[in-house]
């Protein structure tokens, strides 16, 4: 999460209006999603790779250690769906086990290929959103969107306090290695929870600490900020649009009208 | 520098444990409009308390409080005047930097102040141009180092325009080219007039800098005066804990050898020591 974040603040990307990028992720997601096709799954994931990777400026290597993550999840979900145990053999394959068989057909077997590739589409639609767009710049859009402020506020809140308390608690970890408080299994347990205790302590003190500070610059309960916004491209926008309407109209035909 | 009286604090009680102990035990001081005052004292004799009582986070229990005159109201209204008038910036930037971004943070004190926005994105701006901020001010504030977070932390004070500002140990960790960029920028608040608080435990620097300097002892003002007067106190510097600033401990060694004599004006540094030495040699 952490090296995301450093990522997305060196992309290339960055500073383009993030308005547009949210539309982008959020709509071909949806349209990734409601296709349940493969070839439209493979479009996204070709479409959101290039922008992230080529257009980003992000490592290759980094996205694709990235996208094979939940790949993992999916496998293993999916393999109920691929994989039946029953006494005929089925059409793709079977693998005789006594009496019975591990067999396949190919119709499951094209179900679990779409929904792995859908899945990991609309992964990689939010990741080109997290690898080119930082957080306060979500919260813009998400504030312009009418999202409740309770929540943006919130969202901003904990987003800091990850790092600061992040820092805390590895500062905190490397102090007890040096003290020896992982020398074995026993011991890492115990400074574990330790550590645990101590980083709740820290929270609820740095939290007071952070709304004295608040309150010290006139803070009422609600968190006004400015927002540095860049002005929309029309070009951007014109491109976005066309590319989303293509893939909902390809998506449409490939599921209704074949 | 005016003989007007900007904060004053009389008799001020203050205990975070209901009366079982007090971190301000009837704390009086008086300190004048755009003064540079340096408040020294072992840590835990209520440098911090007083501070959080000059901007309202703490409530006195006992004792008046007096800012630009007119005793501290703690109502709603009151209290939005005074934290307008007095900023803080405290020794922990990230105790005080709440939002990822340098902009947002920034942005936060005077849009709490009611500036309509147009102009405070230009106060924003000014500020951030002003303090050397622009290199880093796309950065998000979790990879600034610590003097970075500093120089924001001070910004989101500055961008409110208080009259008074009060520093809490504001070199404490910071290397020395931050430190010295922090005390260029108090030397310029100090010439735009603001009055500047200052917590620190550098002897040599606040005999040097400051108009008046503070000894804080177990909640109450030990002593207080012109850095001359409070370090030529050696019971009340030994009482605190306190080494006196080199430069005059140096110059007070040599007039009592005889090599200087003792009607010379009190040297303010290591420079003006080092004329006085040398003006000897030239009369020889």
């Amino acid at each position: 999460m952490i090296t995301i974040d450093k990522l997305c603040y060196n992309s290339k990307l960055r500073y383009e209006n993030a308005g547009e990028k949210f539309a982008f992720a959020v709509i071909t997601l949806c349209i990734c999603v409601m296709s349940r096709s493969i070839s439209v799954a493979c479009i996204v994931l070709a479409a959101t790779g290039i922008l992230t990777v080529y257009k980003g400026g992000i490592p290759a290597s980094r996205y694709i250690k990235y996208l094979t993550a939940p790949l993992a999840f999916l496998l293993l979900s999916t393999i109920a769906i691929m994989f039946q145990v029953s006494r005929t053999p089925l059409d793709l394959f079977a693998i005789p086990v006594g009496g019975w068989y591990i067999t396949s057909s190919t119709d499951s077997f094209h179900y679990a290929v779409q929904l792995i590739l859908t899945a990991l589409g609309a992964v990689s639609c939010l990741y080109f959103l997290s690898f080119t767009t930082p957080m306060p710049d979500i919260l813009e859009v998400l504030r312009k969107l009418h999202v409740p402020a309770l929540m943006i506020e919130l969202m901003l809140l904990i987003y800091r306090f990850i790092f600061v308390l992040l820092h805390v608690a590895s500062s905190i970890s490397i102090s007890q290695d040096c003290r020896l408080g992982n020398k074995d299994y026993k011991t890492a347990l115990k400074s574990f929870g330790m550590l645990g205790s101590v980083l709740m302590v820290r929270a609820v003190g740095r939290s007071n600490r952070l709304y004295d500070a608040m309150e010290a610059r006139c803070y009422d309960g609600r968190i006004r900020v400015l927002s540095e916004s860049r002005p929309p491209k029309k070009k951007v926008i014109c491109w976005i649009a066309a590319f989303d309407t293509v893939l909902f109209l390809f998506a449409v035909w490939r599921r209704w009208l074949i | 520098m005016t003989d007007e009286t900007i904060l004053k604090a009389e008799d001020l009680f203050y205990s975070y444990d209901d009366n079982q102990t007090y971190a301000l035990n009837g704390l009086s001081l008086e300190i004048g409009k755009g003064q540079k005052v340096a408040f020294m004292g072992a840590n835990g004799s209520g440098k911090s308390t007083f501070f959080l009582c000059c901007v309202g986070i703490c409530r006195p229990q006992k004792g008046k409080l007096y800012v630009g005159g007119r005793e501290v109201n703690y109502d709603k209204k009151g209290l939005l005047d005074l934290r307008s008038k007095v900023g803080i910036v405290f020794q922990d930037p990230d105790n005080q930097l709440f939002s990822a971004s340098v902009y947002q943070e920034i942005s936060f004190g005077i849009l709490n102040l009611g500036v309509p926005e147009e102009e405070a994105k230009k106060e924003v701006e000014a500020v951030i141009d002003y303090l050397e901020i622009t290199p880093f001010r796309h950065r998000p504030t979790h990879a600034l180092s610590g003097g970075q977070k500093k120089q924001v932390s001070i910004a989101d004070i500055l961008v409110m325009h208080p009259d008074i500002i009060i520093l809490d140990e504001p070199a404490a960790a910071l290397d020395p080219k931050h430190t010295t960029m922090v005390n260029h920028i108090v030397d310029q608040m100090t010439e735009n007039g603001i009055t500047v608080l200052m917590a620190t435990h550098d002897v040599n620097y606040a005999y040097e800098w400051a108009d008046e300097v503070l000894l804080f002892h177990e909640g109450k003002i030990l002593t207080s005066g012109t850095p001359e007067q409070v370090f030529a106190d050696h019971e009340a510097l030994r009482h605190t804990n306190l080494e006196p600033p080199v430069v005059l401990e140096l110059f007070q060694r040599l007039t009592e050898k005889g090599i200087l004599e003792a009607s010379l004006p009190v040297p303010k540094n290591l420079r003006a020591l080092e004329d006085a030495i040398a003006a000897v040699r030239w009369q020889k």
